[in-house]
């Protein structure tokens, strides 16, 4: 097997063109290789802990000696999320107010990208852990679309947080102009610890690390899996672009799903001939990409030794 | 006697004209500065409040415990007796 694990490895592609089959097998071929190896799903339908065949959740759990696996539930992170902000306004809040900043909170946790943001979160508290807890993170990650939303998160978020902290900063120098020359008049003198600047900055700072971390080609990659279908190419093509945007490195692409040699018939005949007009395309579309074929199989992967069967046939 | 409290007085007369052309004109600027600041830092944090998107939100959801104080303030500086109707509630 020489698909390229790198210590941070997204793995994404379309939906149903078995990203969560590809990871797990990626995870556990580097857990046999002698990795510390955490495999991180974020599909709220347990598929991973379905392939594994073990009860996986929130935190990582032991598959095997050296592979560790979780799932995420953006749900779930963003309802502790929200439960802790609450927690923390209730310390400080009058009832009368506690009320009306808890529906603006509930407003908050329904917006569309409370989840999202929450799962970024989540990310980037586990990105810096790759070399440290783990020697490897293979991230599973949602379709598409959803993915590239969410690894563009870190340039985005930095950017605000850095203009939030910038201000914060700024307006504490003014605070201080301020009562240098009021004395009296600007009211009791409060330490010069700030709560709001500090949370900014840890933010900012959880953001940066984990930007310059999926940016670094020595640390970080993402390898699409795609299948010898028309819309899985096109949206591959697109993603690749986008991450090409981004800075993020692509590291390879796992064609899935080839009819093997063997599969005899009149109609694999004629589904053969439609996909090699695919898998021209392919080549055409993606070819500058590192490339391995997986074959169709005849019975479904489940199970470590069946993850272990698959990688054994991949073809460069 | 009358010399030191002569120029005592003299002292503390044109420190009170230094006061009135230089420092209350200064301190009312920067006074103006920083209100000016703080509002644009709650604008920035809380702007979907207002509509505007902010593509931190849920992020800055974990400031509000700190920032209450600071939009009782700003209600108060702004001429409101009570904060805006659908926005917070503080007293």
């Amino acid at each position: 097997m020489s698909v390229p694990v790198r210590s941070i490895t997204f793995v994404g592609g379309k939906g149903g063109v078995g990203k969560t089959t590809i990871a797990a097998a990626l995870a556990v071929a580097s857990a046999d290789a002698g990795r510390r190896t955490l495999l991180v799903s974020t599909d709220p339908a347990h598929s991973t802990s379905d392939i594994l065949e073990s009860a996986l959740g929130p935190e990582p759990t032991a598959v095997t000696e050296r592979l560790d696996a979780m799932e995420i539930d953006p749900r779930r992170e963003a309802d502790a999320y929200i439960a802790d902000v609450k927690a923390r306004i209730r310390d400080v809040a009058s009832p009368r107010m506690l009320k009306e900043v808890e529906r603006e909170v509930d407003i908050a946790r329904a917006s569309p990208g409370a989840e999202e943001a929450a799962l970024f979160d989540r990310f980037a508290r586990i990105i810096p852990r790759a070399g440290e807890d783990w020697e490897r993170v293979v991230f599973d990650t949602a379709p598409t679309g959803h993915t590239l939303r969410l690894l563009g998160l870190p340039e985005a978020m930095e950017g605000w947080m850095s203009g939030l902290v910038a201000r914060r900063r700024k307006l504490r120098s003014l605070g201080r102009m301020w009562r240098n020359v009021a004395g009296a008049a600007a009211g009791e003198r409060r330490d010069g610890s700030d709560p709001v600047l500090e949370a900014l900055e840890r933010r900012q700072a959880r953001f940066r690390v984990a930007r310059e971390i999926v940016t670094d080609p020595d640390r970080a990659g993402f390898l699409f899996v795609v299948i010898p279908e028309r819309l899985p190419i096109l949206e591959t093509r697109r993603a690749v672009d986008t991450l090409g945007r981004y800075g993020i490195p692509v590291t390879g692409l796992v064609v899935n799903r080839v009819l093997p040699e063997r599969a005899d018939g009149a109609f694999l005949a004629r589904r053969r001939e439609r996909e090699a007009e695919y898998l021209a395309r392919i080549r055409d579309q993606l070819g500058g990409l590192p490339r391995w074929t997986v074959p169709l199989r005849d019975t479904d992967v489940v199970g470590l030794d069946a993850l272990r069967g698959l990688l054994a046939e991949l073809a460069p | 006697m009358s010399g030191w409290s002569t120029i005592r007085r003299k002292l503390k007369a044109a420190a009170e004209i230094y006061e009135g052309v230089a420092m209350a004109p200064y301190r009312s600027a920067i006074r103006r500065r920083y209100a000016r600041q703080r509002d644009a830092f709650l604008l920035a944090t809380f702007s979907e409040a207002l509509g505007v998107p902010n593509p931190a939100e849920f992020y800055t959801l974990e400031l509000m415990p700190y920032l209450m104080e600071e939009l009782h303030e700003w209600h108060q500086r702004v001429g409101m007796d009570h904060p805006p109707e659908g926005g917070w509630r503080c007293c």
